[in-house]
Formats: structure tokens, sequence, C-alpha cells
């Protein structure tokens, strides 16, 4: 029997971002939320593994009181019930506070294995899942392409710049996992209608006791373009000289 | 008035969004290249719940609002136009005249495995003679001791070749005026005189099959006599303003779709050094597309919550049926427009839209059948 937690984060639709073409700021007055894409792997991966162990699948968020949208969508995918740590403070939470909030909430939970994906759809930081490890004490294996549990056993494929790395873990133990390994199940029509009737628990800010000051400074966020200035270059020599220039001229190249 | 959607139905209609990538996306052009029936989309639909929605869970449905139901079959032809009509085809037509006019024996024995999508459903009214003028039918059904005699042929009925469960009308009393005249019948592909004839080859929408049925001394129990003697007419229409709903919803999503990839292209392709999006000429055509599909969904949504209300919306039905179906294939038409030559090729989108888009005006009463319901309505 396998208590699994699966961490999730309700992130901005990337496609409704719209970019103002002359500040080059982000618009986001009219983007939609979903479940981080990197994050759906890791839901799955805990419902399969406690399909297949048996046991039961927690689906953790921490973000802004308007996240609560996200929870029938997570219970639609096979979690038997949510913790909602929500606070109208835990805005734009760098990964640093996001891991210490979560610590805390989850410690006084039962546990054998937290899931996260290896980073968020916003901000890829790629640290919650390690930094949760860190404060819980436990053990951490990142970018896991394949789960097996044998007894108290975690056996984790973790791919690596060299190739496939395996190890093995002590349970209670982290995972961050890769989207290769799984296929997330879409929620079926009463899956999604049943949903809002799972159990969820709700913590604020008040009640962790304590405050999660922030170490960086968000200074502005811009995006990059791409802009075609549709000047065409033969291979010649001359061509190749103008091209030179051009490239010069734009500054790109001094 | 509140023109916001619930939670849920956000919801529903994501999760119909990611079905359609995961399932229907991937199939779409080779199901329609071969005109192919795509048995493992509806087995998924089934598998999820998705064949009975509107019906109560009770029947093996899941108790869906109608205006909900509506949202998923437009989410879904926006990917496939055939797809979204095989099942709203199950669930409108088919199921529909079942759960409103049925016995409850009815109910547990045919529109229970319909819900769970164990059987497919088919409507069959329109006959060889017979098609905007649904009164001058000639099939006949003629009562022998504990059994009903059917006679005729039925044509253009979709999911014909696949179905387990008909809904077929037919004259039982020829003295009697057109709308009293005709009588409707649950008839199992099984029964004896029943035959479905070959495929038709078509334009668009080519995955939902097509075919005739042929009824020669075809023989049904008695029980199988939907309704009343003599009710047929009326349970036609009324399941025709029901239908509407979903052809109007198949529409909008067809030209939602056509929005979608002129979007996409007229970002990406260059001509005179720009893309051609930064044209005003398309930019307009763009814009109109976006008005249109707007109002055809207000005008759909509208109909189906009329009818979540109970409220009489005959009307409202066909007024989003016709507006919509010909927005779809104005805006179609022009999508290809902005593809140029591009959108002339088989396997880009917008060549199958503008044929799937064609039958929105034809089918479940034409064009010129809907102006012919909403001006009774608004001259009566
Ligand atoms: C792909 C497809 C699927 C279909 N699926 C089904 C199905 O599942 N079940 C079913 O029963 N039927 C189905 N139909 C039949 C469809 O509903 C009929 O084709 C439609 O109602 C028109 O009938 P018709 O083809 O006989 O055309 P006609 O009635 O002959 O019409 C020809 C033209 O004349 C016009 N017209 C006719 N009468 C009038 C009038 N009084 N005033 C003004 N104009 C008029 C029509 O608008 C049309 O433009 C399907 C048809 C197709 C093509």
């Amino acid at each position: 029997m396998l208590n699994i937690i699966a961490c999730f984060k309700w992130v901005i639709d990337h496609e409704d971002i719209k970019i103002n073409p002359e500040t080059h700021e982000l618009v986001l007055d009219r983007a939609g939320y979903r479940i981080s894409d990197y994050d759906r792997f890791a839901i799955e991966e805990a419902v399969a593994l406690t399909e297949q162990y048996g046991g039961s699948t927690t689906a953790v968020t921490v973000g802004l009181p308007a996240a609560k949208k996200s929870l029938k969508d997570a219970l639609a995918r096979g979690p038997e019930k949510a913790i909602f740590i929500n606070d109208p403070a835990f805005h734009n939470l760098e990964p640093s506070q996001t891991a210490a909030i979560l610590a805390q909430s989850i410690s006084n939970q039962e546990y054998d294995l937290i899931i996260c994906g290896e980073g968020s759809g916003d901000l890829y930081a790629q640290q919650v899942g390690p930094r949760l490890a860190e404060h819980l004490n436990i053990p951490c294996a990142s970018f896991v392409r394949k789960i097996t549990i044998e007894g108290r056993e975690l056996i984790a494929e973790r791919r690596v710049d060299e190739g496939i790395e395996v190890i093995s873990m002590p349970l209670p133990a982290l995972v961050t996992v890769l989207p290769e390994i799984n296929s997330p199940r879409v929620p079926g029509l009463k899956d999604t209608l049943s949903a809002a009737k799972k159990p969820v628990v709700e913590i604020t800010a008040s009640d962790l006791g304590q405050t999660f000051a922030s170490c960086l400074e968000t200074v502005e966020i811009k995006a990059t373009t791409m802009e075609r200035n549709c000047e065409k270059f033969g291979a010649e020599k001359d061509e190749l000289k103008r091209f030179i220039d051009v490239l010069c001229r734009a500054g790109v190249v001094d | 008035m509140d023109f916001k959607l619930t939670e849920e139905q956000e919801l529903i209609r994501a999760n119909m969004r990611e079905f359609c990538q995961k399932y229907v996306d991937p199939i779409a052009v080779e199901i329609d290249e071969n005109s192919r029936y795509p048995a493992e989309i509806i087995a998924k639909l089934a598998e999820m719940d998705w064949m009975g929605m509107p019906y109560p869970q009770e029947y093996g449905g899941a108790g869906l609002d109608y205006l909900t139901y509506t949202m998923v079959i437009e989410e879904l032809s926006r990917s496939c136009a055939a797809t979204g009509f095989t099942l709203s085809c199950h669930i409108g037509l088919a199921s529909g005249p079942i759960y409103n006019f049925g016995t409850e024996e009815q109910k547990q024995k045919y529109l229970t495995p319909l819900c769970k999508g164990e059987h497919i459903g088919a409507f069959a009214l329109t006959e060889p003679g017979a098609g905007t003028d649904v009164g001058a039918g000639s099939t006949t059904a003629v009562l022998d001791g504990n059994e009903y005699i059917l006679n005729g042929t039925k044509t253009f009925t979709s999911n014909g070749p696949v179905a387990d469960t008909f809904v077929v009308f037919a004259v039982t009393d020829k003295t009697q005026r057109a709308n009293k005249a005709m009588s409707a019948f649950i008839v199992s592909k099984d029964a004896p005189g029943f035959k479905v004839g070959e495929h038709f080859y078509k334009m668009g929408i080519r995955a939902s099959q097509t075919s005739e049925i042929i009824l020669k001394d075809c023989r049904i129990p008695k029980e199988n006599l939907l309704g009343k003697e003599g009710q047929g007419f009326k349970i036609a229409m009324q399941t025709l303003d029901n239908g509407r709903i979903g052809v109007a919803a198949q529409a909008v999503g067809i030209a939602q779709a056509a929005l979608d990839e002129s979007i996409k292209y007229s970002k990406e392709r260059i001509q005179f050094g720009k893309p051609i999006s930064k044209n005003q000429a398309l930019q307009w055509m763009m814009a109109d597309m976006a008005t249109d599909i707007s109002a055809a969904q207000f005008l759909t949504y509208n109909a189906a919550y009329l009818k979540d209300q109970g409220a009489p919306y005959t009307k409202e039905a066909a007024m989003a049926k016709v507006f919509a179906a010909e927005m779809a294939s104005r805006h179609a038409s022009k999508a290809v427009q902005i593809h140029g030559g591009y959108g002339y090729i088989k396997g880009f989108k917008v060549e199958r839209l503008m044929r799937d888009a064609k039958i929105t005006e034809i089918y479940e009463g034409t064009s010129e059948a809907q102006r012919m319901v909403i001006a009774g309505n608004i001259l009566r």
C-alpha cells in the first residue's frame, strides 16, 4: 500500500500569453490557467502506481485562492483527495518559498512517496522537488523516467546527460518525473462530475504559523520576439560581405 | 442574465479538448480520406461516459444539462465534424425520442445500452420521395397480431451501417392528414426483414456512415411502437428541434476550427516580406469570422438554455441552426481563401472544413426549412 503525494502547480496557459509588440511585456489579462503540463505526469504516475501497488494519492497545490479552480481538474485525474494550501499572500512565490510551504504543510501527513513534475510550466526552475526533499530530509531522485517499487525500496531510472542511471533508494522518498514516464489519462465525464465530491483539505498561511521570506527579486519579465527583415543574400563573395555588413549595422556582431 | 460558464462546464469542455487532442486529431485526416467509421474513437467515447451525456444516470447517462452537451459537440466537431455528428445523431436523434416518448420498459431495454455506448443509434425519417416534405413518406406499418409489419425504404440514414437501434417512422393511417398519419417505432437491426443498404460516398463528414434502410415485411414486436399511433410526426418534429441545436453546435465547432487554422497559417505565411496576417484584407475576414462565431455560439447556447429551462425553443433552435450553418460554410470557404493554393490541397484542414461545413445547411432540415419554421413562428 502506497500513500503518494502528487504536487502540482496551477499556471498560466502558455497559449494565452500575448506579447505587447512595443514594450515586449507579457499581456496576461485574458489568460486562462491550467495544471502545469509537467505536473500532469506526476499526478498520472502517482495514480498509476497506486493502481498497481494499492494505496491512495493526495494531490497538493500551493497558490492563490483563485487556484481553487484547479482542484476539480486535478481530482478528476484520479487522486482520492486534495490539499489546497492557499493565501492571498502567495503571489509570485519563488521555488524556495513554495518548497518551504509544502514541507511545512506535508510534514504531519503520512506518505511513502512524493512525486513532482521535473519543473513548472511557467518558471521551470526545477527546484521545488529537490528543495522539498531537503526540507523533509528524505532521499530525492530527479528527472525520473521509470519507477518500480520493491518492498520499501524505490528503483528509479533517471535520464542523465551521459545516458540512463538506475538508482535505488528507501521510502519515503521524492521523485521528479519526466514527460516520457507515462501518457496521462484524459478524465472521463463521470470522473469530472464526481471530482466535486472528493475531500479537499484547505490550509492557509496562518495555519502554517510562520512566514516564508523570498530571497529573489523579480525586476521585470519580458518576452523575446523574432523579427524578420526579409533581406536575402546569395552565396557569392560580394554577397557574403554584404551579409556581414548588414549584421554589423544591425549591431548583432561587431 | 448570466453569460458565464460554470467551473464544471469549463472543465468538461477542456476535457473534451484533451480527448480530441489525444484520440481524434491524430486520425481525423485518415478517416475522412477513407470514409471510415472511427470505431476506436466511439469506443473511447463510450468508455469515458460521453455517449449518453444528457440522459439520467439511471439509464447509464451522465445527467448533464443540454447546454453543456452542446459545448461538448462543438468542441468535438472542432476536431472532426464527422465524429461530432456521429455522436450528436446517436444522442440527439436516436436516443432523444426514446428518452422523451419511450415507456419505462423501452428505456430500460433500448436507451440504457445506447447511453452506455454498447449500442449505436440511428434515426430513419427521410425517404427517397420525402425529404423536406416529411409528410410525403410512403413507408407503412400495419399491425398484425402482436407485431407491426413495416414496408418501405428510408434513405440518408446517418449511422445506418453501424447502428443497433433505429427510430423508424412509418404511416399507420393513410386516411389521416400528414401530421396524424405517421407513427414512430424502435427497430432493432436484427429484426427479420430489416436490411441496411450501401454506405453513401459523400462530399463531407465522410467518416459519418450514411445508408439506405430497406424494410421488407420487417416484423417488430407491437411494444416497439414509440408513443402512440399517429404521434410520429410530432415525435419527429420535436426530435429535430433538439437535434438542430446539435447541428448548430457542430457548425460553430467547424467555424472555430476554420478561424484557428486561419490565425495560425496567416501568422506563419510570409509574402511581400511580412506575414499575410498583416494585410487588412485578411484581418477583416478573420474579424468577421470571430464575430459571427460568437453570434452563432450565443444563439446556440440560448436555444440549449431554453430547452434546459423547459421553455419553448423551436424557433430559437431553427435560428441557431440556420445562422450557424450558413456562417460556417461562408467562413470555411474564407479560411480556404486565406490559405491560398495550399487550402485547396488534401491534408490541409481547411479543405476538409469547407466540405464538412456544407452539410450543416442541409440535414435536420435545410436552411430553407429552418426559415419556414422561423417565419411560421413569427407570423403566427
Ligand atoms: C449526409 C446526410 C445525412 C443525413 N442524415 C439523416 C438522418 O440521419 N436521418 C434522416 O431521416 N435524414 C437524414 N438526412 C436527410 C436530410 O435531412 C434531407 O436530405 C434534408 O431534409 C433535405 O431533404 P432532400 O434531400 O430530400 O431535399 P429536398 O426536400 O428535395 O429539397 C431540395 C431543395 O428544395 C428546397 N425545398 C424543398 N421544399 C421546399 C419548400 N417548401 N420551400 C422552399 N424550399 C424548399 C430545399 O430547401 C432544398 O434546397 C441526411 C442527409 C444527408 C445528406
